[in-house]
């Protein structure tokens, strides 16, 4: 039997976009990385399942139903590591905009909306149902992020998470601020990790990766109007769309595991 | 690509950031999360750092952190550090084992002051894993005795079971070059000693007032023990404190461990505590 | 005589030659902003440019710096500077390179800045547009710019070039110059005299008494008040050209064999940057609230380096003031306020 670290792929709630992000890497450094790595079960990739334990287990998709409990557990058990994989495991992510709504179901799917199979509750972080290790963060995940984390788990060494905001990463950069250019951004709060690649190409950081550990939200508010232009609902609302359980309002907040 | 404006090429060697080998000559677990190492440089040059200076340890991959010489130059042969296990680096420098090399750079800091302590009366207070960079200081001491008068030694631990170094503990508590007091603050089944905070141990012998005193320990020690040598009269010029802050580069660069103006990495460890009891972050 | 001077009409191929011999850094336009980046055609260099995004410190010190690559536990040295000309700097950030080359080299000199620095050649300019944020004429007013190699200040008709070194002087083969006559040297005194009246903001006290009167503040509320709005983003200290605070990470190449030991740019209003790690996943944060991190900063621009450099470790480029989102990082009405007290 190899002595390869084995690692394993799971989804849940989410559109396996970062799985799919990982089968496009196609490219040296992958292939490098399997030289270490043995993927043991991978639904997008693979027909086979173990029975074998699994090293690291990455977990796609939020948790948004009671019922997918059993199976997260069953993960855990199987696994020495347990890690996030992307945002809607990591954060609740895009999938968490319905838990400040009740009327989605019937936006979404008109006619179709009590289909047995559409029930679920709030769409929570992975870390809401079982112990998470670590947290890959964003929409998509960072493959480079990935790569350097699996080499650490490699090395028995805990990997480094940063806990420090996107303007960092602009900044180093040198990419022109969006405030500056009559735009409004949310990466003051946003945590970083991902190179800042959308403020460099023009578009506002949207936190996909969530908010830094202590995030000044009260602040965020304020400057998104009085320096974006943004009205007060716009504002107060604007950093749902990948942040939403993060917020100090989000009905479960959950700690997310990133250090 | 060559540089034309300079004759840089002997910059070349000259980096700061390069580790020096260190073999492990002994290792083994001092308590249940302190592992104590004994090692020897690789090239074989002999020690050349002071009582109370530190290395950046480390293994590639893993980074560097921070750790006081455990034991004092006058043991030329080889060096000591304790290092307990705290995060990434120390966790992989704990699975080292005898002939394993270590990565060291160093010797960094200022230590403790020796041209000021020789021919004085001397207390050292030691809490806890304290007892580790104090440790080259009560060595140097021990062995070269006549350079000093009284030597006093306080040392507090947790518990019995967090005690460091037993073989020198069972050395201090019968030597005559010695006053050796200790407490637990935790008292256990075979422990006959003295069970309270550190600063009980001024009770049991006298200190007088011209003696140089040095304080290592937990941030919250500091404090108390400063109660205890103020109500004795000891001016603050003669207190010597050993800090710890996050002396990431250990060269006064990268900020870190940075207290208001100083920096404790290249303007200590070690500090006199009249020069830094006025400074706002110190304690 | 080390003043000479060149026409309008030859600049362009004075630029041409220099850039054809040498990589030549300096300010270009990105965006509505300006950058530090390698000229490769004489028109994209921008001397009427207000101020940078990034101090030119990034050369020497870049954002990201490899420190020691290692193949298992086997070092080599990453020390392999490239000969640059940096071309076009203000005065004050002549002044910031001064002091981070003071800095870097105290103590234990870091070879990894100071190689990078020495094998430069630094050709300052005159400032033909004011930066909106900028208060370069009331901060360190006693702090001479020193250090650089050659200064360029335009004039009618040319520019005046003041060849200090023998460096700055290697430059002169490249372009039709000339000596400067009196009267182009008088105008390009007025020039660089007639920019200090030119900056929006000024700060009320000299140097001295500000960095006194400030370092008695630590504990005052008002810190409290200036830092509410702060994110603790780190903007501010990134774009400093006189600061230089770094992390130092290992990571390890794809190979899982070779590696890197590398520094990044790190900074004092980052809610990690003083965080110790403690037994049992425990951690101290010695500057824990918004408003110690802002002081912190504040201060060691202010008071805390003083001694060491002879004056405040600020030039007043403005840059933080710009790059803070919130508008709370402009030391000026900060410390003109705290002087009030």
């Amino acid at each position: 039997m190899s002595d390869k670290v084995k690692i394993a792929y799971f989804d849940f709630a989410s559109c396996e976009g970062c799985q799919i992000e990982m089968t496009n890497f196609g490219d040296a450094a992958f292939l490098e990385l399997l030289n270490h790595v043995e993927v043991v079960e991978f639904r997008e990739a693979m027909s086979e399942k173990t029975t074998q334990r699994i090293n690291i287990s990455f977990i796609e998709g939020s948790f948004t139903r009671e019922s997918d409990r059993k199976r997260l557990e069953d993960i855990r058990n199987r696994s020495d590591i347990v890690i996030a994989y992307g945002a809607c495991a990591a954060t609740g992510g895009i999938n968490a905009l319905k838990n400040h709504q009740s009327d989605y179901k019937q936006d979404v799917y008109g006619k179709d909306a009590d289909m047995p199979h559409l029930e679920s509750t709030f769409a929570l972080p992975v870390s809401a149902a079982i112990k998470v290790d670590y947290s890959l963060n964003g929409c998509p995940m960072d493959r480079n992020e990935f790569i350097r984390v699996v080499s650490h788990l490699v090395h028995g060494k805990q990997p480094v998470i940063p806990n420090y905001p996107v303007c960092v990463e602009c900044k180093m950069n040198e990419t022109v601020c969006r405030y500056e250019l009559g735009d409004h951004c949310l990466g003051m709060v946003a945590r970083a990790g991902c190179g800042a690649p959308c403020p460099a190409d023009g578009i506002p950081c949207e936190a996909c990766r969530g908010f830094v550990d202590n995030p000044n939200e009260e602040s965020l508010i304020t400057t998104l109007m009085e320096k974006g232009g943004l009205s007060r609902e716009r504002a107060e609302a604007r950093s749902r769309m990948f942040a939403a359980n993060c917020r100090a309002d989000a009905p479960h907040k959950i700690e997310t595991p990133n250090k | 690509m060559a540089c034309e404006n300079c004759n840089c090429s002997n910059m070349y060697n000259e980096n700061i950031f390069m580790p020096k080998e260190a073999v492990i000559v002994r290792a083994e677990m001092a308590t249940a999360t302190e592992k104590h190492f004994t090692l020897k440089w690789a090239d074989d040059s002999p020690n050349y750092f002071e009582p109370g200076q530190f290395v950046e340890a480390s293994l590639f991959g893993y980074g560097e952190i921070p750790i006081g010489f455990a034991s004092s130059p006058t043991r030329t042969k080889t060096f000591d550090l304790i290092i307990r296990v705290v995060g990434r680096v120390s966790g992989a420098l704990h699975k080292l084992d005898k002939g394993d090399t270590m990565l060291l750079r160093g010797p960094l800091g200022k230590g403790f002051p020796m041209d000021k302590l020789r021919g004085q009366n001397i207390l050292v207070v030691a809490g806890g894993i304290g007892l580790c960079p104090t440790r080259s200081l009560i060595q140097y001491i021990m062995d070269r005795r006549e350079e000093f008068k009284q030597f006093n030694l306080f040392y507090g631990a947790r518990s019995a079971d967090e005690q460091l170094f037993l073989d020198d503990l069972a050395n201090w508590r019968k030597s005559d070059d010695v006053n050796y007091h200790e407490t637990v603050d935790r008292t256990s089944e075979n422990w006959r000693g003295n069970v309270g905070v550190i600063t009980t141990l001024f009770q049991k012998t006298p200190i007088s007032q011209d003696t140089r005193v040095i304080i290592c320990g937990p941030p919250i020690m500091y404090k108390f023990v400063l109660i205890e040598l103020d109500k004795l009269g000891i001016p603050h010029e003669n207190v010597y404190v050993d800090l710890e802050r996050r002396m990431k580069c250990g060269i006064g660069k990268c900020g870190h461990c940075q207290i208001n103006d100083k920096y404790v990495c290249t303007d200590g460890p070690v500090f006199q505590y009249s020069q830094i009891e006025k400074l706002e972050e110190a304690f | 005589m080390n003043a000479y001077f060149i026409k309008d009409t030859d600049f362009t191929q004075f630029l041409g030659k220099m850039i054809e011999a040498h990589k030549v850094v300096g300010p270009k336009a990105k965006k509505t902003r300006f950058v530090f980046d390698q000229i490769k055609k004489p028109e994209d260099l921008r001397l009427d440019y207000d101020v940078t995004i990034l101090p030119p410190k990034k050369l020497f010190f870049p954002p990201r710096q490899e420190l020691v690559r290692f193949h298992g536990q086997k070092a080599s040295s990453c020390i392999h500077p490239e000969g640059t000309i940096l071309f076009g700097v203000h005065f004050y950030d002549i002044k910031a390179i001064d002091m981070t080359d003071q800095l870097f080299r105290e103590t234990n000199p870091d070879w990894n800045y100071l190689a990078n620095r020495e094998c430069s050649t630094i050709i300052g300019s005159n400032i033909q547009n004011v930066y909106k944020r900028a208060f370069f004429s009331s901060v360190g007013k006693g702090v001479e710019p020193k250090g650089h190699d050659g200064f360029i200040t335009k004039i009618s008709g040319g520019y005046v070039y003041d060849a200090i070194t023998a460096k700055g002087k290697n430059l002169l083969k490249f372009g039709a110059f000339t000596d400067a006559t009196e009267a182009q040297l008088t105008e390009a005194s007025k020039a660089n005299k007639e920019v200090l009246d030119k900056c929006p903001e000024k700060l009320n006290n000299e140097s001295l008494e500000i960095s006194e009167k400030v370092r008695n503040q630590f504990k005052s509320p008002m810190w409290k008040e200036f830092s509410e709005k702060c994110f603790s983003c780190g903007s501010c200290n990134l774009v400093c050209p006189t600061c230089y605070c770094f992390d130092v990470q290992d990571n390890w190449n794809v190979d899982q064999q070779t590696g890197v030991r590398e520094r990044t740019w790190d900074g004092c209003l980052l809610e990690d940057f003083s965080t110790c790690s403690l037994t049992g996943g425990h951690k101290e944060n010695f500057r824990e609230t918004r408003a110690s991190r802002y002081r912190h900063r504040i201060m060691r621009k202010t008071s805390y380096l003083t001694a060491k450099l002879g004056g405040p470790a600020c030039v007043g480029c403005g840059r933080c003031a710009g790059a803070c989102t919130a508008d709370i990082a402009d030391p000026v009405p900060v410390i003109n306020r705290l002087m009030e007290v």
